[in-house]
């Protein structure tokens, strides 16, 4: 696969969220807007996945989980995230990525405390999983820009539509 | 032993500047003072590269002049950014003192590539005030 320099792509994101910033004017719209751009690379993205990274099926969600972790960021963002604190019954779970190449050099100024640097990674994650039928929210409850230790996401299967092949016409 | 570490921007317009903690408050302002001071002297070697020091493009400039109590050092990027080291009465040789000015250099290099920093703008941030202080520290 074809790769480009880590800090150009970091800078082009930096300067990208930056822009953002000043036409919207608002930290929450910001947020909104990185999670819409990352969803629409997502439903792009996930084909791109499927196509060069040789997995197979996921048997179910945890499986999913892990391939994201361990594979999907590998792929694009040359780093791997941990899968942890699953709930009891499976279908929710925390990935904390150990190195984030999207924050490097960063900074948040105080000024923009609320904003979700790397929200757009939120969006591919939901975009990604819509696209392969797997309903599932994805947010982040912890960043190391705003001053927690790690970077965590937690992603949440809401709910899975079996494949039905041929769709019927009412579909 | 580093005292003062400045950067002074493109149109001399001062960016950073921090000083180590001494007893008897703050002296920030008397380095200030020589830190612009120095400046002239920059400008100086600037418009005369003395020809048998190294390389043409050389971004240090040496010993740029000393005062009482101190010796101020100085490197200019080829962006014209210029750094001052204010070093007091234990002077580093010629040799670590280039490296420190390199890893000054790429420490600001790091904090200007900050998409929330503007540029030629003071330089405030966290992470530039900790990797200066590393960096004047350990000497």
């Amino acid at each position: 696969m074809d790769n480009i320099n880590a800090e150009i792509f970091t800078l082009t994101y930096g300067s990208m969220v930056r822009q953002l910033l000043t036409d919207l004017e608002d930290v929450t719209e910001v947020n909104k807007q990185l999670d819409k751009m990352g969803y629409n690379i997502g439903i792009r993205l996930i084909d791109e996945f499927l196509a060069k990274s040789k997995t197979g099926k996921c048997i179910d969600f945890r499986d999913t989980a892990d391939k994201i972790a361990k594979v999907g960021f590998k792929m694009f963002l040359n780093t791997t995230a941990a899968v942890t604190n699953w709930s009891a019954d499976g279908t929710e779970c925390s990935l904390i990525l150990e190195d984030n190449p999207l924050t490097d050099f960063v900074e948040l100024p105080d000024a923009y405390n609320g904003l979700i640097y790397c929200n757009v990674l939120c969006g591919i994650i939901r975009g990604a999983l819509e696209m392969v039928n797997i309903n599932a929210s994805c947010n982040f409850v912890k960043d190391v820009l705003r001053g927690d230790d790690v970077s965590e996401m937690r992603l949440k299967l809401l709910s899975q539509k079996s494949e039905v092949y041929p769709y019927t016409e009412d579909d | 032993m580093i005292v003062c570490a400045a950067v002074i921007g493109q149109q001399n317009n001062p960016l950073y500047l921090q000083t180590l903690q001494q007893e008897g408050g703050d002296k920030s302002l008397r380095f200030h003072y020589m830190v612009h001071c120095s400046l002239d002297a920059v400008e100086e070697r600037l418009a005369h590269p003395p020809k048998s020091l190294g390389e043409p493009s050389d971004a240090y400039l040496g010993l740029l002049y000393p005062t009482e109590d101190f010796k101020i050092y100085g490197y200019v990027s080829n962006t014209r950014v210029k750094f001052i080291l204010v070093v007091d009465e234990m002077v580093p040789k010629d040799e670590e003192m280039r490296l420190i000015f390199r890893r000054f250099h790429t420490a600001f290099v790091d904090a200007v590539s900050n998409p929330f920093y503007t540029v030629n703008t003071p330089i405030i941030s966290r992470g530039f005030d900790a990797s200066v202080q590393t960096i004047m520290t350990t000497v």
